[in-house]
């Protein structure tokens, strides 16, 4: 299962999600949107979100730090 | 069986983890309990009033914070306390998380903080996230050369309309009163910014946009029009108290919501003690923060000991 985690290195819920990925043994793709603008463009029209961060696992895109979506998530790939 | 502990300490943000900091060392058996660890605090961009520490950002600040408490030895778990409970008679208290825990407690100190006040206006729940944020920390950078404005007239608004220059190309601060009261260092440097524009004496009645944000209607016209082109709009309007879970267990609050308590962190119920931004201090700050959680951690100390305890 692909996750990636679009991210600013200023952002700390940032941190927190890849800490919590990082605690699950989940292995993700960061990309920092604040260095690539077409990274951002991609995020924005993926989620139609302008903040970070935004998860996407197996192309569902999770909105921000929200935990109990991101545990359903990766139950439900499992 | 659940798992028991002298102290918990529900919150993980400076009043909490000083907290622990203390409670590890009067040898309480102690856990954190943290939705957010780090607490509202790691939003901010640059701390500078944190006494030894020059200039750092909220999140190393409570990241050094976090491992001062693992260095005592106080496991800080990531979960929601839902529920604070008591058999009538026995002491102690019975904490069940939103993970589906159950843990029992000698004492409980409460230090959930506050979270973001929302505007309340029509538009600003659709478009949140697209183009209405509550964290310039986070979103600053998808505003590069874009018009932003920030809502509120705290430090907090002082500081996120700074760090926003950045990014943005013209940065204005909408502000209900006359005068913003940042700290007169913050306001300083707003002043000298070119790029910032204060607009006073308005408010912010409406957010507009389709699929993000493209104006802000206000009550008041500038430079002729009440409808204001925007592509960001960053709220920072201060905080509400997350006092439900203690109010839930008969702890008493004051009209802002706050927890009323004592200058050592007693509240109204016997064993349950309360610290930081969800108080009714006066100045919320860290560092304030902090010694309230030390103070309180203290008192919970003496509770547990059997000592009457005078706060």
């Amino acid at each position: 299962m692909a996750v990636t985690i679009y991210s600013t290195p200023t952002c700390p819920y940032c941190k927190l999600a890849k800490e919590f990925l990082d605690k699950n043994k989940v292995n993700y793709k960061n990309v920092d949107v604040s260095k690539d603008p077409k990274a951002a463009q991609e995020m924005i029209d993926k989620s139609g979100q302008m903040g970070v961060p935004v998860i996407d696992i197996g192309g569902k895109p999770i909105i921000g730090f929200d935990q109990k979506a991101l545990k359903a998530a990766l139950k439900d790939k499992k | 069986m659940a798992d028991s502990y002298d102290f918990i300490i529900v919150g993980g943000g400076p009043a909490g983890y000083s907290a622990a900091v203390y409670a590890a060392r009067f040898r309480l058996k102690t856990l954190v309990i943290a939705r957010n660890p780090g607490g509202t605090i790691i939003n901010t961009h640059i701390v500078e009033n944190w006494p030894g520490e020059k200039s750092l950002s909220g999140f190393e600040l409570m990241e050094k914070l976090k491992a001062h408490v693992g260095h005592n030895g106080v496991e800080i778990l990531m979960d929601s306390v839902d529920d604070i409970s008591n058999e009538k008679g026995a002491k102690g208290f019975t904490l069940k998380t939103e993970g589906g825990k159950t843990y029992r407690a000698k004492a409980i100190l409460i230090a959930t903080g506050s979270a973001h006040r929302r505007l309340g206006v029509p538009g600003e729940k659709e478009l949140a996230g697209r183009g209405v944020s509550y964290c310039a920390t986070c979103d600053a950078a998808f505003f590069r050369d874009k018009v932003v404005a920030v809502v509120g007239g705290s430090d907090s608004a002082a500081k996120e309309a700074l760090l926003l220059t950045e990014y943005a190309k013209k940065v204005f601060i909408i502000y209900r009163k006359e005068k913003i009261r940042a700290e007169p260092i913050n306001a300083e440097r707003v002043d000298k910014n070119k790029k910032i524009e204060i607009i006073s004496n308005t408010k912010v009645t409406k957010v507009n946009g389709e699929m993000k944000l493209e104006s802000v209607t206000l009550d008041k016209a500038y430079k002729g029009s009440k409808e204001f082109p925007l592509d960001g709009l960053f709220i920072e309007i201060g905080y509400v108290p997350q006092s439900k879970l203690a109010e839930a267990h008969g702890v008493k609050l004051n009209k802002k919501g706050e927890i009323i308590t004592g200058k050592h962190g007693c509240t109204n119920v016997d064993g349950v003690f309360a610290a930081g931004d969800v108080t009714d201090m006066g100045f919320k700050q860290a560092i304030t923060a902090a010694a309230q959680g030390a103070s309180a951690a203290m008192s919970a100390y003496e509770y547990i000991g059997g000592k009457k305890i005078e706060c």
